[in-house]
């Protein structure tokens, strides 16, 4: 029984202010989360009451009226954006992934290396610049496509899966690897009948944030899609309507109506990126458990 | 799995076969010691058996890059027995270990040299296959590993379907290895269950199934039971000592009581060197070397 | 391999101390068997039973470290030099403790030969002089043992031998003691104290046995070259 637990029990002063520091960057911290989030509800929240008003099952389902006349809807862009996006997705998810396959599992560390910096290069370019690129390459000279917004949007995609995917195929335990190399079984096998299923829940994951993100670019499409005829187009040899051209176009409107479209069809947008985010983050989340992470 | 096989050796290109010289069972050398021999062990393995699953190494040096990580080594390991590799950290035997079913290579960077003798072939010769020599010396990990996104019964099985064995023999030959491993009553209900969905011993059991499978003549492991609780560890140690009736089993461990419990005989490795080799009971009442003497009785440093 | 801690320091630290425990034992033998030849010398029954009493203390150090010795075992897995050393000491308490009741055994025949003058003043003198060898004999188990000197464990076996032969000596001169029924009762009670000397002797020689044990991993019983015949062992 000495004085010693006592001595550690007295306030030195240092403890007041030790504690109000504490509590003063739990406050801020907080407050900063809170921040961030109320950011996203006020940009969702926004974009709902100005534009859940002319939401309805007719302006989703009729296309877009002739320029300058109101009443039309969004179903020529919703078709378009899907094909182009569809296209996009076909060109650039597989071969994404083959290239996180390839970094992972085939090249050498030098070469992988290499490669990692090139896609997020890639990944840093702006879309604009994009855009540009496959204007001059595939619309002078011919005409505006479907097919070549796709081409800019799959050019923009693939570094998002591909990094995707290779974050997750790396993290694949070596240790599994090990023991289908110990037992000898071939490496292309291993890759494909044990890395990829493992890696499966990751992988559709890139894909998904690849979708995500390139559903809403603009920039691309204005140069490669924004011209079109009237109605639903679905052949993406010639231009097609998408949402964020819609967007673009009907808030340049000079009608009030068409303002409330552009948002309506914002809503519309942001429904889907969130959608294929949570969807996205689901798959990780499963993918992360099964490898034991 | 009762019939003991003959002698098979890794496939080679169909250039040249290098032949068979059949090599005789050692016998073993009586060595003066104050205690018997392990009884029970020798007893139960009277009488000759066909040499299968010698492994000898003749100068085998490892590298990873310039780090000269094993350094000369000649060791022998008999069919049949059970041999420990015991050493401090980073001595090198793990190295050495994943060398003799040329894992060692696969890490960036680096290299083996020396020979490593199956039966008499050398599996570090150019012609020799590796997926082969892979199948003839299976491997059991530290950490259990079962596949994750396979069923238990296709664990067990993943050797040999993913090498192209016939589908009709697959669930007999699992059920088999599974047996060998101790662990046919245990999952016999729920082969289709996820293999990840076992407790860590039976993971483990698992694995070793799975390396079963392939009927190995050989079976390496590296730390097998540093994962694992006591019961569980102990359970693997009665298996080694089963399964030593029909592979040869090199374990390498920290746990000097697993080496002095499981093992025929006992290597001791420092700073990649071969120190000292023999009889466990030898190793462990007197050994030769002072530096073993030294790292048995815990006096390092 | 160096590093930094030293390991197993309690361990060692215990096991010295009980090594030094162990030995210790001899020195309390020493003692009792000084105090003993001195009781025959003079008669003395009192110191006798001073003797008895206190081979208490040499049963008390046996099982208490004995009892310190099997913990170390189970709790401690020594192997090696160290487990050869713990079985060395586990015998060498066991002759520790044989040593102290032969003490007590030639103690307890001093009040049987009486207070009158001994029958045969040589016998007695030679069995002072055993009493004073194996003393020494015994001290010398001791330093071997301490330093692990196998030479010197060896070289009991011929000073043992000295002992056994003045009790060879003993045992002819108890037979040309007469036919004085006294003097023969006298004789005999005499020759049992030579021979629980001897016996003595011999307990040094089995602990130098465990000092080539230790020390080699080899146990063997000491053979001396110079007397090729066999020692009657009893």
């Amino acid at each position: 029984m000495s004085a010693q637990p006592h001595a550690l029990l007295v306030d030195r002063g240092n403890l007041r202010r030790r504690n109000r520091f504490n509590r003063l960057v739990e406050v801020s911290s907080t407050l900063a989360a809170l921040l961030a989030v109320a950011v996203l509800v006020i940009v969702v929240g926004s974009v709902f009451l100005k534009g859940v008003g002319a939401l309805s099952w007719h302006f989703l389902t009729t296309p877009t009226a002739l320029f300058g006349e109101s009443g039309g809807g969004i179903s020529n862009a919703i078709v378009g954006t899907a094909i182009i996006v569809g296209i996009a997705s076909v060109v650039a998810i597989p071969v994404g992934i083959l290239v996180a396959i390839y970094t992972t599992e085939f090249a050498p560390d030098r070469v992988s290396h290499a490669i990692r910096f090139v896609l997020d290069l890639l990944n840093g370019v702006p879309t604009i610049i994009t855009g540009i690129f496959i204007y001059g390459l595939l619309v002078v000279g011919h005409s505006q496509s479907g097919f070549a917004a796709s081409v800019a949007l799959s050019i923009v995609m693939l570094p998002i899966v591909a990094r995707t995917a290779q974050e997750v195929l790396s993290l694949v335990p070596a240790i599994l690897k090990e023991a289908s190399s110990a037992l000898g079984i071939a490496h292309w096998r291993t890759v494909v009948r044990i890395t990829i299923p493992t890696a499966a829940g990751g992988l559709v994951t890139g894909a998904l944030l690849g979708v995500a993100r390139v559903a809403g670019e603009t920039a691309p499409l204005l140069f490669a899609s924004s011209i079109f005829r009237q109605g639903v187009l679905t052949d993406p040899g010639e231009a097609l309507a998408s949402i964020p051209i819609f967007i673009f176009q009907a808030s340049e409107s000079p009608k009030p109506e068409a303002h409330t479209e552009a948002w309506a069809a914002a809503l519309v947008l942001i429904a889907i990126v969130l959608a294929l985010n949570v969807v996205a983050r689901a798959f990780y989340a499963r993918s992360r458990k099964r490898m034991g992470a | 799995m009762d019939t003991r096989k003959q002698v098979r050796s890794p496939a080679l290109s169909e250039q040249n076969q290098p032949e068979q010289q059949p090599t005789e069972p050692r016998a073993k050398t009586s060595v003066e010691t104050a205690m018997p021999m392990r009884p029970v062990r020798r007893a139960e393995r009277a009488g000759s058996r066909p040499a299968v699953g010698d492994i000898e190494l003749k100068d085998l040096h490892a590298y990873y890059g310039s780090n000269h990580a094993v350094r000369g080594i000649d060791l022998d390991f008999d069919s049949g027995d059970v041999t420990a590799i015991i050493g401090p950290s980073g001595c090198g035997k793990s190295t050495m270990v994943r060398c003799i079913n040329r894992m060692h290579e696969e890490i960036d960077g680096a290299r083996a040299e020396g020979r490593v003798l199956l039966d008499g072939l050398d599996l570090y010769d150019p012609r020799v296959d590796i997926v082969a020599v892979r199948r003839s010396v299976g491997m059991v990990f530290q950490k259990p590993n079962p596949f994750p996104t396979m069923s238990v019964l296709d664990n067990v099985t993943a050797g040999l379907r993913l090498t192209g064995a016939p589908r009709g023999e697959l669930e007999d030959r699992g059920r088999e290895a599974l047996t060998g491993a101790g662990l046919w009553e245990e999952v016999k209900g729920r082969l289709k269950g996820p293999g990840a969905g076992l407790s860590g011993g039976q993971q483990q059991r698992l694995c070793i199934a799975r390396a079963l499978a392939v009927e190995p003549e050989v079976l390496l492991m590296d730390e097998p039971c540093s994962a694992l609780d006591p019961v569980a560890t102990l359970k693997i140690e009665e298996l080694i000592g089963e399964l030593s009736e029909r592979v040869t089993i090199v374990i390498v461990t920290h746990n000097m009581q697993q080496a002095a419990r499981v093992a025929d005989t006992t290597a001791f490795m420092l700073d990649g060197e071969l120190v000292e080799v023999g009889p466990t009971e030898k190793l462990f009442t007197n050994p030769d070397d002072e530096r073993t003497e030294q790292y048995v009785t815990g006096k390092f440093g | 391999m160096e590093t930094a801690i030293e390991t197993r320091t309690q361990y060692q630290e215990e096991l010295t101390q009980l090594e030094a425990s162990a030995l210790g034992g001899l020195d309390l033998v020493t003692a009792a068997l000084g105090r003993t030849m001195e009781a025959v010398e003079h008669q003395d029954v009192e110191l006798a039973q001073l003797v008895i009493a206190d081979d208490d203390r040499i049963d008390g150090r046996y099982l208490e470290v004995h009892q310190s010795l099997i913990t170390l075992l189970a709790v401690q897995s020594p192997v090696a030099t160290d487990l050869r050393l713990i079985s060395a000491l586990l015998h060498v308490l066991k002759n520790v403790e044989r040593m102290g009741d032969q003490c007590v055994n030639i103690c307890k025949l001093i009040p049987l030969t009486g207070n009158e003058p001994p029958a045969d003043a040589e016998m007695v003198k030679l069995i002072l002089t055993m009493g004073k060898q194996t003393r020494a004999l015994i001290s010398q188990s001791q330093r071997a043992f301490e330093e692990r000197d196998i030479e010197m464990a060896r070289d009991l076996v011929r000073r043992d031998d000295a002992v056994d032969h003045l009790n060879r000596e003993c045992f002819g001169l108890a037979l040309e003691i007469g036919d004085d029924p006294d003097k023969r009762e006298w004789a005999m009670t005499m020759l049992l104290t030579a021979r629980a000397i001897e016996r003595i002797g011999d307990n040094a020689v089995d602990i130098g046995e465990q000092v080539a044990f230790v020390v080699t991993g080899l146990f063997r019983e000491f053979e001396d070259a110079s007397h090729p015949e066999e020692t009657i062992r009893p």
